[in-house]
């Protein structure tokens, strides 16, 4: 499964890269800002979006709504990763499309839960 | 703390997070001229949120604690719920101090000491929204809390879940009591299918493709928000409640426009949610705010009149309650984007807040690449750097050869050598530059602070902060600088009454500048105070025992400004705990020195003062006079040298038991090298030499030396560990032909030598 992982702290992207790593998952790429994402995820045929909310130049949720408002990205699976589960802000993450969210900080099995969640939705 | 979270990865936490809070400080000094800008409220709060976030993985929870307060502060602020004042901003920067402190404590591998609790404390008042104009909203928050945490108290998350799966009962042909009391997973499977199908209709405006599904599962949705709010221990969600919020938004991704059929089917669904165990929390919720809040919602799809939906708005901030303040805000700026759902066919009211977050930043960083660095440790780069060293030893002894040789191939092979290895030195070199940014951006905090401390108003200005130079000259240059602008802010600048008696604006002026000459960097300290008087630092000099009356007559103004270098002169008589320890400036001079730079001082009483620091660009290669005596090569640092010339010694004075010599009638001291550096060397009387005159400080002196080779760059080698420290001498390096040469470290030598200059 090839997944992007963006975030403007590249310290951030690296734990989040080594955790699914440790999870198995090995092809990942990195972005610092949603738009550094997007043209990434409109180029490449990525199956999963690991994105920070909180980011200069654009934010997860723009990065989320982008994705969702593009034909072709509208369906992938899109994780958010948050600093606090502030009832608003995962509203208005859900209500954006996202399809999981988890706060910082987590261990691989959090992030591992979380993405089982999610697929056993986008597959269910 | 648990380091046994990669070493990697706290490595590159220390690096980046360590910029961050250099940005940090810089920027908070930036704020206090400009407390409304967005930007900056927003960079300071994304600054900490980062550090907090970063910590938070590494286990560093005291860091973590500190930077979430700190991060609060700012989010109140940019929520414009308070405003920044000069003692907001001694907090926050006493809480930086602290993160910082807390990040060398990492940086040693040592467990962070917790923030000091009254810090913490003074933290979290300001983290509240404050001012006298936000009377009005915390008026309303305050008692909204209170059955909101009771309320907390009663619902526990399987209540909420149940409640939720009542909320979702009109969705299910079963019994909504049923349905509640059944395990969700059927439910929202089964949902699941549906909302999937339409939230691929989602992308579309395919406003009745499945209308029938639709219609009661966006029924269900506005249910959502209402208890979410209502239980809303206000802020944290938990796992369960996220996914009972998914299945209901999923359906909600249909435009439903159709109101009709909607409202009645939420009508249900309300006394529902009233009847589960979760009742205080369903107490809250009228059927009247219910079918504001089911407008509101539907409206967001729809094209609302402006002047409708701000109705709904206010029904939604006293529903939701344990929101703060910015709920309330929330759907207004809606509006704009409601008006626009083709290109947005997300809910519109979760858009204007993320919008505003993100407008301002990208505002202020179009496009930002993608990541073409790699981080690389210094020791490597020391090493390349080294190794290049070696290697344009090796060309310079091949292009000596070359010049010898008849063979043309030879020739050209080496001139391309040559001019391979000068671009391969200029490249390692420039990987090594650094701004001096890095050293500047200390400066503003540094200045705010003293100006706050002696009650002065100054006004830094940084000029040529781009400028690159060497990493070991930026971190070498730091201490040095520090000293100066502290000096200028001290010593310099007047008090404001001072300076308005004297007929200037009551602000002071310093100004940091660093500009490229050549192969030198420039930096200049100036400032517009009181400047210093010659005649003063001339008697000053004289009572320390420094000079006596009549050489201290005899000196320029300039060299007497240059007195302030000396070694135990400070013309303070109280000594003040900003500067003035008399230590100060000698030492600048020293290290300044040790860079092969040089350092001037300029005055013009009542005007101001200027310092100019001149220092090569590199450490690495040194350009040197490369002089001969006996057989030995020596070379002296190119900066220091005058001028040379060649001499008939026997024309030469003795002033005061001090050889000197005449050069365009000043008396120089005149030493000889060979005498000093030659051991057992024959002293026959030389009648004629050539001497090298060097500027050391502020004085001038000439070298009589047997030969003089020439310039030449070279690499200079650190000593081996028998010989370092040796008086005279800051290393080695090996000439074009091939031979040793000791580069003579000036100042180090006349104190080793002279007796008294």
């Amino acid at each position: 499964m090839k997944i992007l992982i963006v975030d403007d702290f590249s310290t951030m992207r690296r734990i989040i890269k080594n955790l699914l790593r440790d999870l198995g998952f090995t092809n990942t790429s990195e972005a610092d800002d949603g738009t550094t994402a997007l043209p990434m995820l409109q180029s490449g045929s990525f199956d999963f979006l690991v994105t920070d909310w909180n980011m200069p130049g654009m934010t997860g949720i723009d990065l989320l709504r982008a994705v969702r408002a593009d034909e072709r990205l509208k369906h992938l699976p899109v994780l958010m990763v948050t600093a606090e589960a502030k009832r608003d802000q995962i509203i208005e993450a859900a209500q954006a499309g996202v399809n999981g969210y988890v706060v910082k900080p987590f261990t691989a099995q959090v992030l591992k839960e979380k993405i089982d969640k999610i697929f056993e939705r986008v597959n269910g | 703390m648990s380091f046994d979270a990669d070493e990697e990865i706290l490595q590159d936490f220390l690096v980046e997070a360590g910029e961050i809070l250099e940005h940090l400080s810089e920027q908070l000094v930036e704020l206090e001229s400009r407390p409304d800008d967005m930007d900056l409220l927003n960079a300071i709060f994304r600054g900490f949120h980062t550090v907090k976030g970063g910590a938070g993985f590494l286990q560093l929870n005291a860091l973590v604690e500190c930077c979430h307060i700190a991060e609060n502060v700012f989010d109140i602020l940019r929520k414009g719920e308070r405003r920044v004042t000069s003692d907001l901003m001694d907090v926050v920067l006493q809480a930086l101090d602290t993160v910082n402190e807390m990040f060398s404590q990492v940086r040693e591998r040592c467990e962070p000491t917790p923030a000091h609790p009254d810090l913490l404390a003074a933290l979290s008042r300001l983290a509240q929204p404050g001012g006298d104009e936000d009377v009005g909203e915390t008026a309303t928050v305050e008692p909204a809390e209170v059955p909101v945490e009771d309320v907390a108290e009663v619902v526990s998350d399987d209540e909420f879940e149940q409640l939720l799966q009542a909320a979702d009962a009109p969705s299910s042909p079963a019994p909504a009591n049923e349905v509640a009391a059944a395990s969700s997973d059927e439910i929202t499977d089964d949902e699941f299918e549906a909302l999937l199908d339409q939230l691929h209709g989602k992308g579309q405006f395919a406003v009745d493709s499945s209308a029938p599904v639709a219609a009661p599962v966006a029924a269900a949705t506005p249910v959502a928000p209402a208890p979410a709010a209502a239980v809303a221990g206000g802020d944290e969600i938990t796992d369960d409640e996220f996914e009972a919020l998914l299945d209901q938004l999923h359906g909600k991704g249909k435009f439903v426009v159709d109101e009709a059929p909607a409202a009645p089917s939420v009508a249900p669904a309300a006394p529902l949610a009233a009847s589960s165990p979760a009742v205080p929390a369903g107490d809250n919720i009228t059927d009247d705010e219910f079918e504001a809040l089911l407008d509101q919602l539907h409206g967001k799809g729809k094209f609302v009149p402006p002047a409708e939906a701000a109705e709904p708005a206010n029904a939604q901030a006293s529903v939701s309650a344990a929101k703060p303040a910015t709920t309330s805000t929330k759907p207004e700026p809606a509006k704009p984007a409601a008006s626009k759902p083709a290109i947005a066919p997300v809910p519109a009211a979760a858009a204007p807040a993320a919008a505003r977050a993100a407008a301002p930043a990208a505002a202020d960083k179009p496009a930002s690449e993608a990541e073409t660095t790699v981080r690389v440790d210094t020791a490597r780069l020391d090493e390349i750097m080294n190794m290049v060293g070696e290697l344009v030893l090796v060309r310079n002894r091949l292009v000596r050869l070359g010049l010898n040789s008849e063979d043309e191939a030879m020739a050209k092979a080496v001139s391309n050598l040559d001019v391979v290895t000068a671009d391969l030195q200029t490249s390692v070199m420039k990987t090594r530059m650094q701004p001096i940014k890095k050293v500047f951006g200390r400066f503003p905090r540094l200045v705010r602070d003293l100006a706050r401390n002696l009650k002065k108003e100054i006004n830094l200005e940084l000029v040529g902060e781009e400028t690159d130079l060497d990493k070991n000259l930026v971190e070498a240059l730091a201490d040095p600088l520090v000293h100066l602008v502290r000096n200028a802010v001290d010593h310099g600048v007047e008090t404001p009454e001072e300076r308005e008696a004297a007929g200037k604006p009551r602000t002071g002026r310093v100004v940091l500048s660093a500009e490229q000459e050549g192969d030198h960097i420039l930096l200049m300290i100036t400032d517009d105070g009181k400047g210093m008087d010659a005649d003063v630092l001339r008697a000053k000099a004289v009572e320390k025992g420094l000079l006596d009356k009549d050489a201290a007559d005899r000196l320029s103004d300039l060299e007497c400004y240059n007195l302030i270098f000396a070694p135990g002169f400070s013309t303070k008589t109280e000594i003040s705990d900003v500067s003035g320890r008399g230590v100060g400036m000698d030492v600048v001079k020293t290290k300044i020195s040790q860079l092969n730079g040089t350092v001037n001082v300029f005055s013009q009483k009542g005007q101001g003062s200027r310092i100019v620091i001149k220092v090569p660009l590199t450490l690495a290669i040194m350009p040197t006079l490369m002089v001969m005596l006996e057989n030995q090569a020596f070379a002296f640092p190119l900066v220091n040298v005058n001028e040379i010339f060649h001499l008939d010694l026997s024309r030469t004075n003795v002033v005061d038991g001090q050889e000197v010599v005449i050069v365009r009638d000043k008396a120089l001291p005149l030493f000889y090298l060979k005498r000093w550096l030659v051991p057992h060397a024959f002293q026959e009387d030389q009648r004629e030499g050539h001497v090298v005159i060097l500027t050391v400080g502020s004085q001038r002196i000439g070298f009589v030396v047997d030969q003089l080779v020439g310039q030449e760059e070279v690499v200079i080698k650190p000593l081996g560990k028998m010989l370092q420290g040796t008086p005279g001498m800051s290393g080695a390096t090996i000439t074009g032909d091939g031979r040793i040469a000791l580069i003579l470290d000036v100042p180090s030598m006349l104190k080793r030598y002279a007796r008294r200059i």
